[in-house]
């Protein structure tokens, strides 16, 4: 029996090698980050300038359509997105259409808008500090409604009939000041979507989005970063962060590093892995094909 | 009629949908409003048909104990489970909303003093000064007038105690209380769950990806022909671009990287999105004119 090449060795291997080095090349950079500058690619600045562009006191709705498994990505950015419009004193309104984000969307509220997360003389950040918002007094929690894109349809047309005209700890909407001339969407200076799938930016574009002329600023996981980049070339969004590195690129324009900015190690190191693969499984490939052309093998 | 019925409110609904964008009166748009609210609602009620259906399906696997039976029970008992701490039991007993206040006998001073007897688990709050309780009294010192008070747990899934007080100059006044644990939506229980168990579980099971591209990239990711190579380099590009790693090696790979996005990514999404949006609007077409019946159940 003639002896086995290399090269058809290495492609039988146990991928398990792989999971083990992926493994590392996740938990290491977490306790020896490299660092590396995240660069704000053009969709991101475009965000961040949207944001930076709205008035004093604007008016803002934050669809936060998450779930726990998309978190690392998107949360990044909602916790700097949020400290950039309080840093406004931006009046927000939040809302959601996923089942599994209430508790989500309790948490994030408690952390980033009850309390204030840059306060002055906050280590390693330089920008104008935030303060502890009020509940309905400076924001209001809608809470979630299910309808897929029909209650996104109805958020563009009657918001407060969506939700029975009452905020999700049952306060009348007519008793809350902030909500005064807030009927539906294109009542509001910007909508900002925190979105890790459907129903979310897709279908606030389709819906909502185009036939209002809504101005929408977008983020999304790294995968969904293909399909909505269309809309932001067609101007349909105005801004669009993808993924753990846009976070980070948004993160470092507002000035506060954070979660997004620590992963971004993680991200590129996971990357290299991932390149490194690829390589090493072609260059297994093509020295396989040759040996066989040459005659070796079976 | 079983049949025809659906068909009819499909069309008429559907017809209704298509026309309403072409006619801008004010009474159209209410009427829309309205069937919106109705697909809210059936929406809603889904979630009801769903749970029934899970039953209707799991159960007589369970008693024929089929294949992989346990994890149907599993199912069933986490459902079981939410459905219960869901639902909010705390509203069947006595509502405790107000701290318990205790006026001691006044004392010298232009200030009042609010102590706080709560656990070390209770944040306090009095007027603006918010502290944490040390499991012994805590006492702060507040100017006189109508001061809000309000004692809440650190975690979610408890009811916070509020009161107001009207404070004179010398009053001395203690505030104890736990704050009651809730159930339903916003308790404790069902807060727990989805932080410890729902979770971990759903964003372990995404965090798996990592390890499955990596093997997918070393196994299948190969420059087999000329198009498979065009689209290896374009990946490895995109990697290394939309990783920050790319712009510190060079600003040329996130340039390619946004190129590669904007136009030939976003050239052919859009080519694929308007198709499937045109065959959407042609079915969509089919089931208004009652051609298209296979969401009837029909063949």
């Amino acid at each position: 029996m003639a002896k086995e090449h290399w090269s058809e060795r290495l492609q039988r291997f146990d991928r398990r090698w792989i999971f083990l080095v992926m493994a590392v090349a996740v938990v290491v950079p977490l306790y020896l980050p490299l660092g590396l500058p995240a660069k704000p690619d053009p969709m991101t600045k475009a965000a961040y300038n949207a944001v930076e562009a709205l008035p004093e006191g604007a008016r803002v709705f934050v669809s936060i359509d998450v779930d726990p498994a998309s978190t690392p990505e998107t949360e990044p950015f909602y916790r700097a997105v949020v400290l950039h419009l309080k840093r406004k004193n931006a009046k927000l309104v939040f809302a959601t259409t996923w089942y599994q984000a209430p508790p989500l969307v309790a948490r994030y509220l408690r952390e980033t808008v009850d309390v204030a997360t840059a306060p002055a003389g906050t280590p390693g950040y330089s920008g104008p500090p935030d303060r502890p918002y009020v509940k309905n007094v400076d924001y209001v929690n809608l809470g979630f409604r299910d309808g897929r894109s029909a209650i996104i349809q109805a958020f563009g047309s009657d918001l407060r009939g969506a939700f029975d005209g009452r905020a999700d700890d049952g306060t009348p909407l007519d008793q809350i000041p902030m909500m005064q001339g807030l009927s539906k969407l294109s009542d509001f200076d910007l909508i900002v979507l925190v979105s890790a799938g459907s129903p979310g930016a897709k279908e606030y574009v389709q819906y909502v989005g185009t036939r209002n002329k809504l101005p929408m600023v977008a983020a999304c996981t790294a995968v969904s970063t293909t399909d909505l980049a269309p809309y932001f070339q067609t101007g349909q969004l105005i801004g669009l962060v993808g993924g753990m590195a846009g976070s980070a690129g948004y993160e470092k324009l507002v000035g506060r590093p954070g979660a997004g900015t620590a992963g971004a190690d993680v991200l590129n190191i996971g990357t290299m892995v991932v390149i490194a693969a690829i390589l090493f499984g072609n260059l297994v490939y093509f020295v396989g094909r040759y040996y066989r052309r040459r005659g070796g093998g079976a | 009629m079983k049949k025809t019925a659906p068909l009819v409110l499909g069309m008429v609904f559907g017809a209704y949908a298509l026309a309403e964008f072409y006619i801008p009166h004010h009474t159209v748009g209410a009427l829309s409003d309205e069937f919106r609210s109705w697909a809210a609602i059936l929406s809603a009620a889904a979630f009801i048909l769903g749970g029934i259906n899970i039953l209707q399906v799991t159960w007589p696997k369970i008693r024929r104990r089929e294949d992989d039976w346990p994890y149907k029970v599993v199912l069933l008992a986490g459902a079981a489970v939410m459905l219960v701490v869901g639902l909010p039991w705390h509203r069947l007993g006595a509502k405790t909303s107000t701290p318990t206040v205790v006026r001691g006998a006044p004392a010298a001073g232009d200030r009042a003093v609010v102590t706080f007897d709560v656990a070390d688990d209770v944040t306090y709050q009095v007027g603006n000064v918010t502290g944490a309780g040390r499991g012994r009294p805590v006492a702060v010192e507040v100017a006189p007038g109508e001061v809000e008070v309000k004692l809440s747990k650190r975690i979610a899934g408890y009811r916070p105690l509020t009161t107001k007080l009207t404070l004179a100059a010398g009053d001395t006044i203690t505030v104890r209380g736990a704050p009651p644990m809730l159930w339903g939506r916003d308790g404790r229980v069902f807060n727990w769950i989805y932080d410890h168990i729902f979770g971990p579980a759903n964003a372990t099971l995404f965090a798996l990806l990592a390890f499955f591209v990596a093997s997918a990239a070393f196994r299948a990711f190969r420059a087999r022909s000329v198009e498979a190579g065009l689209l290896l380099g374009a990946a490895i590009l995109m990697l290394i671009g939309r990783a920050p790693f790319g712009g510190a090696i060079s600003s040329v790979f996130p340039d390619v990287a946004q190129w590669l996005l904007d136009v030939p990514s976003n050239g052919g999404r859009r080519a694929i999105m308007m198709g499937a949006a045109i065959g959407a609007i042609a079915t969509g077409l089919r089931v208004i004119v009652g051609i298209e019946r296979s969401h009837l159940g029909s063949d």
